[in-house]
């Protein structure tokens, strides 16, 4: 029997993937976990290997499609099995009855339809998959042209990515009203339209544009949708306010300086985000709700301190922003911490964050202060209830016992989520913040 | 008071058979044991004191006999009413029930009609094994000149086993020994049901069911199930699948965009997949999915009873078929 490669959940969140890179071609011998393709997630790319022996009869999903998480993407053949044959059987996804193929050259399977159950639905689209023809339910697309709907425009929650009415409704809802479709405009640049929408969650809204303005369409990467999607759900979902404090670094600045002195020859320089993550795992214990997610009827406290750490990755690769993850981050010295930090930074820079680099965050943490931005707000990052935004640590005019003088200090600003913590606990949670930070030596026990 | 009135789908049977028998003289009775022991299952009990041995006639279990007797009978301008004890049985018939009684009228350029009915149990009663569970629609609905109909509930049968009997071809009228004592409301006065007339008894926007005969119940025990998860069923019971009522189907496929096809005969050739084929030529514009299908499992029937039961049709595999056609995986 030929064995289907289908695209593989790398990720809770994730719900489709793309073969960013064949790795194999039709014919090649493959043994049991070789990596045959490059598959870009919601949040990493990842090796995908295969599980069996075999030669590849038939790559199903062409570099660059997104396809769902269990439709096939490669047909392999058995050894000793006919790889043409392989090649042409229908790919049956998950464990579906097997399906009569569509050509008469087929190798014989049971000649009767099965009866129609679930998972079948996937079966013959996979035969269908090759090229580029978009695939449309009928009464989609005579929906699409009744209603003005560019099919071009729409994203496919059928089967195999099908357009189904419910998409065309969707984008008809999207849209508004009585818009006629995105006009047939210059290849690249965008046809302005009076029209607008909040398109910010990549959905299948036409692109926006600014009347009498030419602009330049850039593709959204599979990250910056999944950035634009997961923040605007944040944003949306999310009862969002801020609370601020200012924290005087004098201690801790000179006690990094101590440290980092006394331990360059073993190559250890601590950030002042390394203090500060360690900072805010122990406070953890102090304050269960910022180490929370709100579930609906329920609200989850974490038994583990996993302190996401926002990654911004270089604008030259790309740019985009990636969340490293310092597991037990109340159980890890700052030695630890600094030093897990720095590979996940430069891992995230070079080849890239594997999955479990990058899940699990119970809180996170972005801090701009290397760039000199002295306060911002960040967007929770959910499941989290909450997320620290910190700027720089400035040399500034300071009040200290009544005095006038010159001291360091660094703003930070928590955005939380109203509907596990309240202002006062947000309060609570930077006062015990600021005794961390300001009596750093809490810091080394 | 007659509005209230509810009977048994084998009284219904036999209120027709007996008001056609009054009505008219040439109509008669034959088949096994249908006189003196009131039938196999008792449709006929009582009409050999009213009618007499002249025209209920208890014939020796010899189908191809007995049926080419009753073809014979019609040929000469007879009425006959012919019970199979079961369509299973049918089978040894094969040739005067299909190669003459459906020709008779064209192979005699219109000299001799064939006005028969064919009546019994089809289709799995209940543990009776491979042989005798046989569900003939999906074998004798690919021969022209046969009218075939299978009803759901009493009220239908009755209707549809007079208009049978009044009409001038020879019918295959399949009943269901599942079903003999279901009952339901039938009317003291004469109302007769005219062949492909479809009846929508369930209204529905979300998904078309179409089905006849004993798998309508599961049709509606699907649908009420579905309304629970959020789609509306629209049911509609073909009545006869000869003539077949396609243009009651088409306009709710136009309504719903999907349709799912329950037909308890085995799917490969099947009034399942002509009804199917015929949705995708008229609803081609009109379909989210392609028709899905709900049949017997393509296997002889079991005998076991658990097995029998998941090789038919049965509500879960319905919920099933609508959520995949209406993509609610």
């Amino acid at each position: 029997m030929p064995i289907n490669v289908t695209m593989p959940r790398l990720s809770d969140t994730m719900e489709q993937g793309t073969v960013v890179k064949w790795h194999v071609k039709v014919g090649d011998k493959v043994a049991s976990g070789q990596v045959i393709a490059d598959i870009e997630t919601d949040k990493a790319t990842m090796e995908q290997s295969v599980f069996d022996d075999g030669t590849i009869a038939r790559l199903v999903c062409p570099e660059g499609k997104q396809v769902k998480v269990g439709d096939v993407i490669a047909v392999l053949a058995e050894d000793g099995e006919n790889v043409d044959a392989a090649a042409s059987a229908p790919a049956t996804g998950g464990a579906a009855a097997a399906r009569p193929a569509p050509t008469s050259s087929a190798p014989a399977v049971s000649a009767a339809p099965a009866p129609a159950r679930g998972p079948v639905v996937a079966d013959v689209e996979a035969v269908a998959v090759d090229g580029e023809r978009a695939r449309v339910s009928p009464v989609a697309r005579r929906m699409a042209q009744e209603m003005g709907v560019d099919l071009a425009q729409v994203a496919g929650s059928g089967p195999g990515g099908r357009i189904v009415k419910r998409d065309i409704v969707l984008a008809a809802e999207t849209r508004g009203a009585a818009v006629p479709a995105a006009r047939p405009g210059a290849q690249s640049l965008v046809a302005a339209s009076a029209s607008a929408d909040s398109g910010a969650s990549g959905g299948s809204s036409g692109a926006l544009a600014v009347a009498g303005v030419q602009s330049v369409e850039v593709p959204v990467t599979t990250m910056r949708g999944v950035i634009a999607r997961r923040l605007v759900e944040s944003k949306q979902q999310i009862p969002h306010y801020q609370v601020s404090m200012k924290f005087a670094m004098d201690a801790i600045l000179a006690m990094r300086g101590q440290l980092n002195q006394q331990l360059a020859a073993l190559e250890v320089k601590l950030s002042v985000n390394d203090f500060i993550i360690r900072a805010c795992a122990l406070a953890m214990a102090r304050h269960p709700f910022f180490n929370a997610s709100w579930a609906g009827d329920r609200i989850l406290l974490h038994q583990q301190v996993n302190i996401g750490v926002a990654i911004a990755l270089p604008e030259e690769k790309g740019g985009g922003l990636v969340v490293g993850v310092v597991r037990d981050a109340n159980l890890k010295s700052l030695r630890q911490i600094s030093g897990e930090v720095r590979t996940l930074g430069e891992k995230a820079r070079t080849k890239g964050l594997s999955m479990e680099d990058m899940s699990g965050a119970t809180f996170t943490i972005s801090n701009l202060g290397m760039f000199g931005v002295d306060n911002f707000t960040a967007i929770i990052n959910p499941p989290n209830s909450a997320i620290l935004a910190c700027g720089a640590a400035i040399e500034q005019p300071v009040v200290r016992d009544h005095q006038l003088c010159v001291g360091w200090e660094m703003a930070a600003t928590l955005s939380l989520d109203h509907r596990v913590i309240d202002g006062a606990m947000a309060a609570k949670y930077l006062q015990s913040l600021k005794e961390l930070v300001e009596q750093p030596t809490l810091l080394l026990v | 008071m007659s509005a209230l009135r509810e009977i048994e789908f084998r009284d219904a049977l036999r209120e027709a058979m007996s008001e056609e028998m009054r009505r008219d003289k040439r109509v008669m009775l034959m088949g096994e044991e249908v006189a003196q022991y009131n039938g196999a299952y008792k449709v006929s009990r009582g009409m050999l004191d009213e009618f007499g041995p002249r025209r209920i006639i208890d014939t020796p279990i010899s189908e191809s006999g007995f049926a080419g007797m009753a073809i014979g009978a019609a040929m000469m301008g007879l009425k006959p009413i012919v019970e199979f004890m079961s369509w299973s049985f049918s089978l040894v018939a094969a040739d005067p029930i299909l190669n003459n009684a459906p020709k008779m009228l064209y192979m005699s350029g219109g000299q001799f009609g064939c006005s028969v009915v064919f009546r019994g149990n089809d289709g799995a009663g209940g543990q009776l094994g491979s042989t005798h569970s046989w569900c003939v629609e999906g074998l004798y609905s690919n021969v022209p000149g046969i009218k075939i109909a299978i009803p759901s509930n009493p009220y239908d049968a009755k209707g549809l086993l007079k208009t049978s009997i009044r009409g001038s071809d020879p019918v295959f009228f399949l009943e269901s020994e599942r079903m003999l004592g279901n009952k339901g409301h039938v009317p003291e006065e004469e109302y007769l049901i005219p062949f492909g007339q479809a009846a929508v008894i369930r209204e529905g926007t979300d998904c078309t069911l179409a089905s006849w005969g004993r798998p309508v119940h599961f049709c509606m025990e699907a649908a009420e199930e579905l309304q629970k998860q959020g789609i509306s069923c629209e049911v509609i019971d073909l009545r006869t699948v000869r003539p077949l009522d396609i243009g009651t189907v088409v306009r709710s496929v136009r309504k719903t965009n999907a349709c799912v096809v329950v037909d308890q005969s085995w799917s490969f050739g099947s009034p399942g997949s002509e009804l199917a084929s015929q949705v995708h030529r008229h609803c081609f514009d009109d379909l989210d999915n392609y028709v899905h299908r709900v049949h017997s499992a393509d296997v002889p029937t079991p005998y076991a009873t658990n097995l029998e039961q998941e090789y038919l049709p049965n509500a879960r595999k319905i919920v099933e078929a609508v959520r995949s056609a209406t993509y609610n995986l």
